[in-house]
């Protein structure tokens, strides 16, 4: 849920980067946190377990831009993706603005993505929330290793709502696709909380 | 929601009083989605911004341990520190009140006086719930400069 605060001249937006385990959703706030200059970011927590995997949230705020006087803040999250944690993948859910659903590009995950995905749209369902008004994208990653599925072929399985979604290819671990997915996302969320100028394209519709 | 300056100065004077009354040094009014929404107290430099996120991600752990016993929540969260300890309260379904307390005061100090202070916070975070969403200078769309974000640099996988 956005907050806008008058105030303090600043609007907060809650983004959660969803998916399933291992698919690199740590690893892309990982390289947010590596590579923007202090002032646009804040701490970056991380609540795993010893075999580094996340237990609770990993969680990253940043900004990077100004509108009409007002901070746009994105407070970035992630879920634990292994199955049997969905009760606190849930909680992270709250007051989201919108999403991130980072795919795992190998064959022998499939599977677990559209998995993944499904029970995204229940778990959003629990808030009431609607997938197809919620401004998100999906993200193909890792696309740099040799059992990836074609792009076409994760498409048919993930982006097959009536309302298609923007897509990323992306290496999380080094960063490719992941600042576009990103500006993608928090550009979406603006649009989607305060409407765009008649006459351009909307990239959440 | 929306906080407007005259919204902000009444959750901060109730939390001014709340503090003056329990003896604790810091009051955040918490999003139960993790998100700061007001804060008073002494001024020093703590990461509030984590801060909210982690006790609203505790809070609402308990709140689904809660459920796992047939409650509704658990009203109260407690952490006891050896110096400064921590106490979140319900405010209404949708924001938690976090005081952070040394030794000049109790947890039973604060617990009573949390729950005035929740009362009075709850009314005026209903009042500004029930306005409208995007007023004055954001009520008009945005133009695609004004909703372009630049994090980072691009990189093509």
């Amino acid at each position: 849920m956005a907050i806008i605060n008058y105030a303090q001249k600043v609007i907060n937006f809650k983004v959660v980067y969803y998916g399933p385990g291992v698919a690199g959703k740590t690893a892309n706030l990982q390289h947010i946190h590596k590579s923007l200059p202090d002032p646009s970011k804040g701490n970056m927590i991380s609540l795993a377990a010893g075999d580094d995997r996340t237990l609770f949230f990993d969680f990253l705020p940043v900004s990077a831009t100004t509108v009409r006087g007002f901070t746009a803040k994105f407070q970035l999250y992630t879920v634990p993706g292994q199955v049997y944690y969905n009760m606190t993948r849930k909680l992270v859910l709250r007051g989201v603005d919108g999403l991130v659903f980072v795919a795992d590009s190998q064959w022998d995950r499939l599977r677990e993505n559209v998995e993944s995905f499904r029970n995204l749209e229940e778990n959003l369902r629990e808030y009431n929330y609607n997938l197809d008004e919620m401004p998100y994208v999906i993200q193909y990653n890792k696309r740099d290793l040799a059992n990836v599925a074609p792009l076409e072929y994760m498409e048919f399985m993930l982006n097959r709502r009536a309302r298609q979604v923007p897509y990323f290819e992306a290496v999380a671990v080094s960063g490719d696709g992941v600042f576009d997915t990103l500006n993608t996302v928090s550009r979406m969320v603006l649009v989607g909380e305060f409407g765009q100028e008649k006459g351009e394209h909307r990239e959440t519709a | 929601m929306v906080i407007h300056e005259g919204d902000a100065e009444r959750i901060n004077a109730v939390l001014t009083t709340f503090l003056g009354e329990s003896g604790a040094t810091e009051a955040l009014l918490i999003d139960r989605g993790g998100q700061l929404l007001a804060m008073t107290g002494a001024n020093r430099a703590l990461d509030t911004v984590s801060i909210s996120a982690l006790a609203a991600g505790a809070f609402s752990s308990t709140g689904a341990l809660a459920q796992l016993l047939g409650e509704t929540e658990f009203t109260v969260l407690f952490h006891q520190g050896n110096k400064e300890s921590m106490h979140v309260s319900t405010v209404d379904d949708q924001a938690i009140l976090l005081a952070i307390f040394g030794e000049r005061t109790t947890v039973g100090m604060v617990r009573l006086f949390a729950k005035e202070a929740a009362t009075a916070v709850g009314l005026i975070l209903a009042e500004a719930r029930a306005k409208p969403k995007v007023t004055g200078v954001l009520a008009t769309p945005l133009t695609k400069d004004e909703s372009h974000t630049n994090f980072g640099e691009s990189k093509k996988a």
